[in-house]
């Protein structure tokens, strides 16, 4: 991956994702943008695409976009141990620094050729502050491993809490990722302070570090920022600004990995400009919508739309599909359809308020039902999420059509629940039980219970990060059954 | 509601065995004009119930002279297309209730959503 942005048009770019995302954005990267060394660590997509920033902009299950400086092999403690030893080993001869900003400019260019102030590539002071209120917050709840406190479902006062939040998890999965969960060790983030050196220059900069590992025990984020950044401008001439510089080099250190970018983008591409207000996570929203098989002239359904993310993120990927939102509370239907009107989807997402209980639609009439289930925290006060699971599932299972997908969004509680309910029926799995029961005196084997929804069958499960907590995204198929006979031993 | 919704929604009263389709009783119908779409247009139509959107369509006064039997080959029949894209997506009921053709159970529709929820004893 060297040199492969010589090439004028390949730039090698890289994307942050929630835990759990990498592999739907590596999917997406690879359809969408036919890119070319797809690779990853945790939180990290990089891939290398000549498709222009205006399709690369519109990637939906990353968060936050970044043309790729450098990917260095990791910085070992033992080996790195002196300020000029970071220096020598992150600059090289400054040809990655140099090429990195010629591209940076073009992409540069290119953006401002939308004329979309709003998504501009500058960093204002606005976006320093925002930042430092982030790592507040960091500072508070980073270090821990998340208490059960998040709600999972943000609602609209949420959108910075959110970003907040996902900083959060990719620190915690860097921790784990480095294998350092001590306090001490927290992954801390600071920008350069002083040390500016007026050599004329071309471009101005600030370094953002990140650490954590064997490094972050001998230099802070601070410390290590400011030996960067001062090697930068000597060597290259550049200008520190720690206020409004043109561009800002993140550098992203671990036992494991090295990373160097520059952030092109002020907002992560995580906000939808076509987005009122926001509910479940929209990467999130996303990826259950790319599971759901829908096709032109698909009809899709969520029976607890909520404010509607869901089908508005599907809507938006699947232009010649009909969306019916189906929701009980009224004033999530308000809000619903104010997200509809923005976004302007009138025609094919339409809305409707009933009980996901009772879905006033015949049997086998819908081809995908989609469906973020309540967690039973937030919505759940009058009534028993987990009591009400199979009913609401038996009714999915009903008003889906043979061949149709159900993509569910479940609290891990829930998913235990279900994925007991529908007991997998493998024949391994089956044969073993039996062979294993023989000499039990157990009358009920659970893998000989029928399941209570005979005609879904699993295709897998995805763990992701809704930042505080972890959620599951179910997805089965709705089988044939041949009067659900299970062939077991008489 | 637009026609579209309406013409896959079935009353699902306890007991009702012929809940469709509903029957439509507005009192505010408003008509806005919606980007035509071809491919949706036609993509959507297999999968309407033609003769209860006709129905439908008479009943509010904007039938657009769609007929009583769904034409061949409407795919390139481009003013056929625009008439159901009409009917289907631009014709919308704000105000009124939708009635079950069994029960006579009767769900409103208020600022254009049906409210379909059932009381504990019917569902």
């Amino acid at each position: 991956m060297s040199d492969s942005n010589c090439q004028c048009a390949a730039l090698q770019f890289y994307c942050t994702a929630g835990n759990g995302m990498e592999p739907f954005l590596i999917q997406e990267v690879k359809t969408k943008l036919a890119a070319k060394d797809v690779d990853h660590i945790p939180g990290k997509v990089f891939f290398t695409t000549t498709f222009g920033i205006k399709q690369v902009r519109e990637l939906k299950s990353a968060e936050r976009l970044f043309l790729l400086l450098k990917r260095h092999s990791p910085l070992s403690a033992h080996t790195v141990k002196t300020p000029s030893g970071i220096q020598s080993r992150l600059m090289g001869d400054g040809s990655d620094w140099t090429r990195a900003v010629l591209s940076w400019r073009r992409l540069q260019r290119d953006l401002m050729m939308r004329s979309n102030c709003t998504l501009s590539v500058s960093l204002p002071g606005r976006k320093r502050k925002r930042e430092e209120e982030e790592e507040k917050e960091s500072g508070v709840e980073g270090s821990t491993c998340n208490g059960p406190n998040g709600t999972q479902k943000l609602g609209l006062e949420g959108e910075r809490k959110e970003l907040g939040l996902s900083k959060d998890h990719i620190s915690s999965t860097e921790d784990s990722g480095s294998g350092n969960c001590v306090a001490g060790d927290k992954v801390e983030e600071d920008r350069i302070e002083g040390s500016c050196d007026g050599k004329t220059s071309t471009v101005s900069f600030r370094v953002s570090c990140r650490c954590s590992g064997a490094l972050s025990r001998r230099f802070s984020p601070q410390d290590l920022s400011r030996i960067i950044g001062t090697a930068a401008s000597r060597q290259l001439g550049w200008r520190v600004d720690l206020r409004k510089p043109d561009l800002e080099v993140n550098v992203y250190i671990s036992d494991d990995h090295c990373v160097l970018g520059i952030p092109l983008l002020r907002l992560p591409l995580a906000n939808r400009s076509y987005m009122k207000t926001t509910g479940l996570r929209s990467t999130i929203a996303w990826a259950m919508a790319s599971l759901s098989d829908i096709k032109p002239g698909s009809c899709v359904i969520d029976p607890m739309c909520g404010v509607g993310t869901i089908l508005l993120e599907a809507a938006h990927e699947y232009q010649d599909a009909f969306f019916l939102g189906l929701d009980i509370d009224e004033s999530q239907l308000v809000k619903a359809c104010q997200n509809v009107e923005f976004a302007k989807f009138g025609d094919r997402v339409q809305l409707l308020q009933s009980s996901s209980k009772d879905i006033p639609l015949p049997s086998c009439s819908v081809d995908a039902v989609v469906c973020d289930v309540p967690f039973g925290k937030k919505f759940g006060t009058k009534t028993d999420m987990a009591a009400s699971l199979p009913v609401i599932v038996r009714e999915m299972e009903r008003v889906l059509r043979v061949g149709g997908t159900l993509v569910l969004l479940l609290s891990p509680q829930l998913s235990c629940l279900l994925k007991k309910s529908i007991t997998p029926r493998p024949v391994p799995l089956h044969t073993q039980g039996e062979e294993t029961e023989v000499g039990l005196v157990c009358d009920v084997d659970p893998f000989l219970t029928p399941s209570p929804f005979p005609s879904l069958q699993s295709l897998g499960y995805h763990r992701v990060s809704l930042g505080a907590i972890d959620a599951l995204i179910h997805k089965y198929v709705k089988i044939l059954t041949a009067t659900t006979t299970l062939g077991g031993p008489d | 509601m637009k026609l579209l919704t309406h013409n896959m929604l079935t009353s699902h009263v306890k007991g009702v065995t012929k809940g469709y389709p509903l029957l439509i009783k507005a009192t505010e119908v408003r008509v806005s004009e919606v980007e035509f779409n071809p491919n949706f247009v036609s993509r959507m139509i297999p999968k309407l119930e033609w003769s209860a959107l006709v129905q439908a369509a008479d009943g509010l006064g904007h039938l657009q002279d769609l007929p009583a039997e769904l034409v061949t080959d409407y795919e390139k029949n481009e003013d056929f297309l625009r008439k159901v894209h009409r009917v289907l997506l631009e014709v919308e009921v704000l105000e009124g209730c939708l009635q079950c053709p069994e029960s006579g159970r009767e769900f409103p529709i208020s600022r254009g959503v049906p409210n379909m929820l059932l009381n504990e004893d019917e569902a």
